[in-house]
């Protein structure tokens, strides 16, 4: 029994054998009679007919530079059951109804079902043209990607990109003594500040919209004058916020005051991200409890605001005591572990950020995702920990909750809310840190040069980080694009279906 | 003529289960009809060396690294010594491998190849293309299949499911269903088994209907439709009461559904139940209710049918292909659909207009291990050349003539080395090269134990008596095979 006892077989034959049933892809074919027909066959068979034969599951939308093996099986397969001879390319249907017949006629009377519990009299391996892989689906749920929603749905990821290197360049910043930590903290504190302003003028707005009373028949006319006026107070909160070099923070403070007091006694950073996102999962429900009577609204509003103060500055204490301990915390550890594990960190925070957008009906209350948010916040504490003072740990330790806990909470909302708000901020927040890697880069100002003045290296970062960050994005979107064409998904009765429930069954 | 086979794969008992029961049951028909049949398992706890089974099936059990689920760690090329020495011994001419997540079952392809000998391969599930982990299996299943004599499906769907995924010839393929033993699925009362006469089961419309799931309780078994249906069948029909058996995961959100609509009383969780016990728990209801996700065959909706149960399934997989529509009321898979499809099984059981008495002997005549293993018989004829070529692929020898050239003298595939590596090499860019650079290893490998281990220093094993076909009964067991 050694294997290769294989017949002598005849030299034709064997040139035979690397042409048909070999799985070698491109090969010279001779002129065989059905090997050679049948690649010009494929294409019209793929396009005149309705119903889905064998080939289409692996040939049509593959690359097309490639023919799969399995087509030239399948060809076969199919070939030989039809018992065409693989003459001229017939056109298909009526291809297929003539093999049919000729099966038919040949020993069956019944036709062929697809069922296990009759017996047929056709052979088990028989296969049935009309209706194998009848259910097959290809890329059922494909959608084509347009070039400009492209690139505008990609700013959502240059926002994030970009506060994550703001936040970065505060903290080289802080180490060289360039900047103020008290000013970093400062400025994104009063960024915060208003952010959360606007957040609450826009909460505002949403409760007007959602409990019409008969007195707001004045309500559109009111909401266009918002709508103008909320892009405006926008802008000069971005102004405001790139001038420092910080991102501006909404607070999304709004929310009731005890989650945040049950869990403040804990609050290392990440536990005040969870209870941020418990709060926000629950106001929706909290908000229609209250109905639109404007004082009663009023009212609530305001205790929210309160519970909104008094969380804050239960923050800010808790880390105010917090500092001491952070600075000592990775004493022991060299300093290229710690840029290497906030590289890490940070790229984790990127990578795993929900860039999603909420829709529209979910409300803005969608937290980012968890494992993100706690990798940056963790990356701030350990790079805090580096610094020399109390005092540069407290505000880079803030700052980081302000730029990942409250930042992309904002983000998210604003961009709901308003396009231009959205865009300018994307534009700002490009600008900022494009320029802050600039400056913290270069130098400028130092005299050498002819060209030299005090924003040099500022400026040049800006110009090349604009430019790169626009190239970066259209040439992303269009390659996206053009990766679409190797989308090949191939569903059918094989596959799990997926249950439809009507209620979670936390509910009942 | 009768065959030596080996049936190859990493499931099977004292594992219960839908794969190892099938081998059992194909092995024992197969002796019955003359074949000498082994089985090559890995060695389970408890099970280690040879052992014979009834009707002297020879099982090995083989010892090997188990890594999940009682699948064997996937070496390449660690099997051969023992899978060579154990083919020789047994004289086995055809190898049959089952079920695509055992490695156990795609080296001994392989090997098999390289030693000439013919292999089939039963596929009993069904994969999806999307996510990662289907995607290598699917790869390694084109590795395996690459080479391979013919593949036998369990349902048409399972068929279209493997022809796409190890890119076969859909002629390759043929569609043997599972089967089930009647005799241990038989209603309550059956004149068949018992001396009383047939009674047709007459439900009042006050008389409680039991409506029995056995499942293990998984995500794929479609356990969350199930959470959320029951109360609502419960709740829209008072006369009626589940029995559960099986167990898994998700078992605490059944028994959370029931503690927070209090339905303890109506729903009866038995826990998990041997495979021996299943009929038992079946002939206490009358409707059987099968939420699956995914099903290549489902064998327990047969079962269920041929214990007289009205049928109510989810309509996934392969299981529309299974039982006549008067056996069964499909549902989508969907709450809401799943509590019509009830509510109208259970409306045409009170009306009587489902003659459930006659589901045994209908489901009797539709499946049986025997007609399974004629079926096989057929393939194994096949590949092996004594059916003609046209006899088994169907069409005129004259068409046969232009492709078969590859499949050498009897249609069947060729073993010259070149040949196997030009299917293999097909296989992709890269995957193709890796898997001929294998197959090379693994014929270089087999040269080597020809040489370190030769054939003639390896002893054949006596086969079992056989009870029909030798007359001189072997009592002194010389009589060898052939």
């Amino acid at each position: 029994m050694v294997p290769n006892q294989a017949p002598p077989i005849p030299a034709t034959i064997t040139t035979m054998t690397t042409t048909t049933t070999t799985k070698v892809t491109k090969q010279q074919r001779p002129d065989l009679t059905r090997s050679s027909t049948v690649p010009n066959l494929i294409p019209q068979l793929a396009s005149n007919r309705t119903l889905l034969a064998p080939e289409d599951a692996i040939y049509q939308g593959s690359p097309p530079r490639k023919q799969s093996p399995a087509v030239k099986k399948l060809q076969h397969g199919l070939r030989m059951t039809n018992g065409l001879n693989g003459d001229a390319p017939a056109p298909l249907q009526s291809g297929r109804q003539k093999s049919r017949h000729r099966s038919r006629s040949r020993m069956r009377k019944v036709t062929w079902k697809k069922l296990l519990w009759v017996k047929q009299s056709y052979p088990d391996n028989y296969t049935d043209q009309a209706t194998f892989l009848e259910h097959l689906q290809r890329n059922p749920r494909l959608q084509p990607y347009d070039f400009w929603p492209l690139v505008a749905d990609s700013t959502v990821i240059v926002q994030h990109v970009c506060s994550v290197v703001i936040f970065i360049v505060c903290f080289i910043g802080i180490v060289q003594d360039r900047i103020s930590p008290v000013g970093v903290v400062g400025w994104g504190s009063v960024a915060t500040f208003l952010g959360w302003v606007l957040w609450d003028w826009w909460l505002g707005q949403d409760d007007l919209f959602k409990h019409p009373n008969p007195v707001q028949l004045l309500a559109p006319q009111y909401n266009s004058t918002v709508s103008s006026a909320s892009s405006t107070s926008n802008l000069s909160m971005h102004n405001f916020g790139s001038t420092g070099s910080t991102p501006n923070l909404g607070a999304h403070h709004h929310n009731p005051s005890s989650l945040v007091a049950r869990h403040s006694h804990s609050a290392s950073a990440s536990s005040i991200q969870s209870a941020t996102s418990q709060m926000t999962d629950q106001s929706p429900r909290l908000i229609p409890i209250f109905p639109a009577g404007s004082t009663s609204s009023l009212s609530h509003r305001t205790s929210i605001r309160l519970s909104t103060a008094k969380s804050a500055l239960l923050i800010y204490f808790t880390l105010l005591g917090l500092s001491p301990i952070l600075k000592s915390l990775t004493r022991s550890t060299s300093s290229d572990s710690i840029w290497a594990m906030s590289f890490l960190l940070f790229t984790i925070n990127i990578f795993f950020f929900d860039y999603k957008t909420p829709e529209a009906s979910s409300g803005n209350k969608n937290i980012p995702a968890s494992l993100s948010t706690n990798a940056a916040l963790m990356a701030s504490t350990v790079l805090a920990s580096r610094l020399p003072s109390t005092g540069q740990v407290f505000s880079l330790t803030l700052f980081s909750i302000e730029v990942f806990g409250l930042f992309p909470v904002f983000r998210r909302y604003a961009k709901q809310r308003t396009w231009q708000g959205h865009v300018t901020l994307t534009g700002l927040l490009i600008v900022g840190a494009s320029g802050g890697v600039g400056l913290c880069m270069g130098h400028g100002g130092d005299g050498e040069g002819m060209l030299d003045f005090p924003w040099k290296a500022g400026l040049t970062g800006v110009v090349v980080g604009v430019i790169s960050t626009c190239l970066a994005m259209g040439v992303c979107s269009w390659w996206l694009i053009g990766l679409q064409k190797y989308k090949n998904e191939i569903h059918g009765p094989w596959d799990p279906a997926r249950p439809i429930i009507r209620r979670q069954w936390d509910d009942y | 003529m009768p065959y030596n086979i080996a049936m190859v794969s990493d499931f099977f008992f004292p594992q219960p289960g839908g794969v190892e029961s099938h081998m059992y049951q194909l092995s024992t028909k197969l002796i019955d009809r003359g074949h000498k049949v082994i089985v090559i398992t890995h060695a389970y706890e408890g099970r280690t060396g040879v052992r014979y089974l009834t009707n002297g099936l020879k099982v090995y059990h083989v010892p090997f690294l188990i890594i999940y689920r009682a699948s064997t760690f996937p070496t390449v090329f660690s099997f051969l010594p023992i899978f060579r020495n154990i083919v020789i011994r047994e004289e086995i001419e055809i190898v049959h491998g089952h079920g695509s997540l055992s490695s156990f079952c795609i080296e001994a392809i392989l090997h098999a190849r390289t030693m000439g000998i013919r292999t089939v391969f039963t596929d009993h599930s069904l994969f999806g293309f999307a996510d990662a982990g289907s995607i290598l299996t699917n790869k390694l299943l084109k590795f395996a299949l690459s080479d391979v004599d013919h593949v036998i499906c369990v349902s048409h769907t399972c068929k279209e499911n493997t022809v796409l995924r190890a890119s076969l010839d859909p002629l390759m393929v043929s569609v043997i269903p599972n089967a089930v033993v009647a005799e241990n699925f038989r209603p309550l009362s059956h004149p068949a088994y018992s001396d009383t006469a047939i009674l047709p089961q007459h439900l009042g419309p006050h008389d409680t209907i039991t409506i029995v799931v056995i499942s293990r309780l998984f995500y794929n078994k479609g356990t969350d439709l199930l959470v959320a249906a029951i109360p609502r069948i419960l709740a829209s029909h008072p006369n009626v009461r589940f029995i559960i058996a099986g167990s898994g995961p998700k078992a605490i959100d059944l028994e959370q559904m029931l503690e927070r609509n209090v339905l303890q009383d109506r729903v009866e969780m038995l826990g998990p139940v041997r495979h021996e016990e299943v009929r038992d728990v079946m002939v206490r209801g009358h409707i059987y209710l099968h939420p699956s996700l995914t099903e290549a065959f489902g064998t327990v909706i047969v079962e269920a049918a041929s214990c007289g149960l009205y049928v109510v399934c989810t309509q996934v997989g392969g299981i529309p292909e299974v039982l006549p529509a008067h056996m069964t009321v499909f549902a989508k898979p969907e709450e809401d659909d799943l509590v019509a499809a009830t509510g109208r099984a259970i409306a045409a059981l009170r009306a009587n207009k489902v003659r459930t008495e006659k589901f045994h002997d209908q489901v009797k005549m539709m499946y049986s291990w025997t007609d399974v293993a004629e079926r096989t018989e057929r393939v194994y004829d096949g590949i092996s050349g004594a059916l003609s070529e046209a006899d088994f692929y169907g069409y005129e020898a004259a068409d046969a003539a232009s492709w078969s050239a590859t499949r050498g003298r009897a249609g069947v595939q060729s073993f010259a080395l070149i040949d196997r590596l030009k299917r293999y090499y097909g296989c992709g860019i890269w995957a193709g090269k890796l898997f001929c650079l294998c197959v090379v290893i693994d014929y270089l490998l087999f040269l080597m134990l020809e040489f370190w281990a030769p054939r003639d220093a390896i002893d054949i094993a006596r086969s079992w008596p056989k009870k029909l076909r030798e007359e001189k009964v072997a009592g002194d067991g010389s009589s060898f095979p052939k």
